[in-house]
């Protein structure tokens, strides 16, 4: 597979890296207030995402997959809502361990990791694109 | 490598100028070079061909320095249209003559 | 030594720039990943001089295209003192740049083939 390919490929498989981050990400965001449904039950805990790279023996690239989806070990944090249905017998409620700002810029990265991915592979298309126009246009 | 372009000029001439289509008939028209006025037609046209030849190459050392990544790109991009626009009056210029030579031949006497 | 064909140094140029290319996009891929170090070729003039030695060292009349195929290693880059606390190093900026200088590249590369291309052709057409 000649570069060019493989930079496509590789391209390619940091989009769909980089759309599972997001969706963690959006999950972890939609469930940051869900919490338990009975007393002193846990709420939802956080997931967290991890990369691998992994080279691609056809193509001679680094290719990036995910590694894993894992759940964020740290406490959860605790507020005072004793009408709560969660809420343990002092009225305190373990509520999600998500940080919606940390979220928040984490989304805003994996964006733009997203887009630079995108960049490469129009700029590889279009560099395959230039080199097969040298053959067009012979009078 | 280009010489295989080259070769399409075997005579000699000499004409001045800075723009190489112009430059071509320049020396031909108007005789300011320091040579002799009556250069002939064959001379002046062996001056035309070694001209071009020069801005062949001229453009090709350009380009390669180009390729290796050390020329400024819009000195590779006149040199190159220098040589082909020196390229495209000399292969006129060799159509012509061709013609003119058949024409000649095919004369009766 | 010899006179370099243009051609097959415009060829060998877009090849480098094909593997830069990717490096490159391994690089972007893998901007997020842990442990991971970023690679680039290394640079053109080396590949140069690497060729005229290996064709040198071949038979005189036996000028094969071995020298292109062996490939251009990717080295990983140096140290520019940015790495994160993940042992990552890639910086997506300096990869975006270094692609757009790719394109620049390959852009003139193409443009002086097609036009050398096209004045040989005409020069043969009668």
């Amino acid at each position: 597979m000649d570069a060019l390919t493989a930079a496509l490929k590789v391209a390619a498989s940091g989009l769909g890296a980089q759309s599972e981050r997001l969706r963690v990400v959006s999950e972890n965001l939609a469930n940051a207030q869900s919490t338990g449904s009975t007393p002193g039950a846990d709420p939802y805990r956080r997931k967290t995402i991890s990369f691998a790279s992994e080279l691609d023996r056809s193509s001679g690239g680094q290719l990036v997959e995910v590694n894993s989806i894992s759940r964020d070990p740290s406490d959860f944090p605790v507020e005072f809502q004793p009408g709560n249905e969660a809420a343990d017998d002092k009225g305190y409620v373990k509520m999600p361990n998500v940080n919606v700002l940390i979220e928040m810029a984490d989304m805003s990265e994996a964006n733009r990791s997203y887009e630079a991915n995108l960049q490469v592979i129009k700029q590889a298309r279009d560099l395959i694109s230039m080199t097969i126009d040298l053959m067009r246009n012979q009078s | 490598m280009i010489s295989g372009i080259g070769s399409i000029g075997a005579l000699q001439l000499k004409p001045e100028g800075a723009d190489p289509a112009a430059g071509v008939f320049q020396g031909i028209v108007s005789p300011t070079s320091t040579e002799n006025v009556g250069t002939s037609f064959a001379e002046a046209l062996g001056q035309a061909a070694t001209k071009t030849v020069n801005t062949l190459q001229g453009a090709e050392q350009v380009s390669i320095q180009a390729l290796r990544g050390d020329a400024d790109t819009r000195q590779v991009v006149d040199a190159v249209m220098n040589a082909q626009q020196a390229l495209q009056t000399a292969v006129a210029i060799r159509d012509k003559v061709v013609s003119a030579y058949l024409e000649v031949s095919r004369m009766s006497i | 030594m010899e006179p370099v064909n243009l051609f097959d140094l415009a060829t060998k140029q877009s090849e480098w720039l094909s593997v830069r290319q990717s490096a490159i996009a391994s690089n972007i891929a893998n901007a997020n990943t842990p442990g991971y170090t970023a690679g680039d070729v290394e640079p053109f003039e080396k590949v140069l001089d690497r060729t005229a030695v290996t064709l040198q060292a071949t038979q005189p009349g036996h000028l094969g295209f071995e020298a292109s195929n062996a490939g251009f290693t990717i080295k990983p880059e140096e140290d520019n003192g940015a790495i994160m606390p993940s042992k990552n190093t890639v910086v997506l900026e300096d990869e975006l740049m270094k692609a757009g200088e790719v394109r620049r590249s390959f852009e003139l590369n193409t443009a002086i083939v097609k036009a050398f291309h096209t004045m040989l052709s005409m020069a043969v057409k009668s």
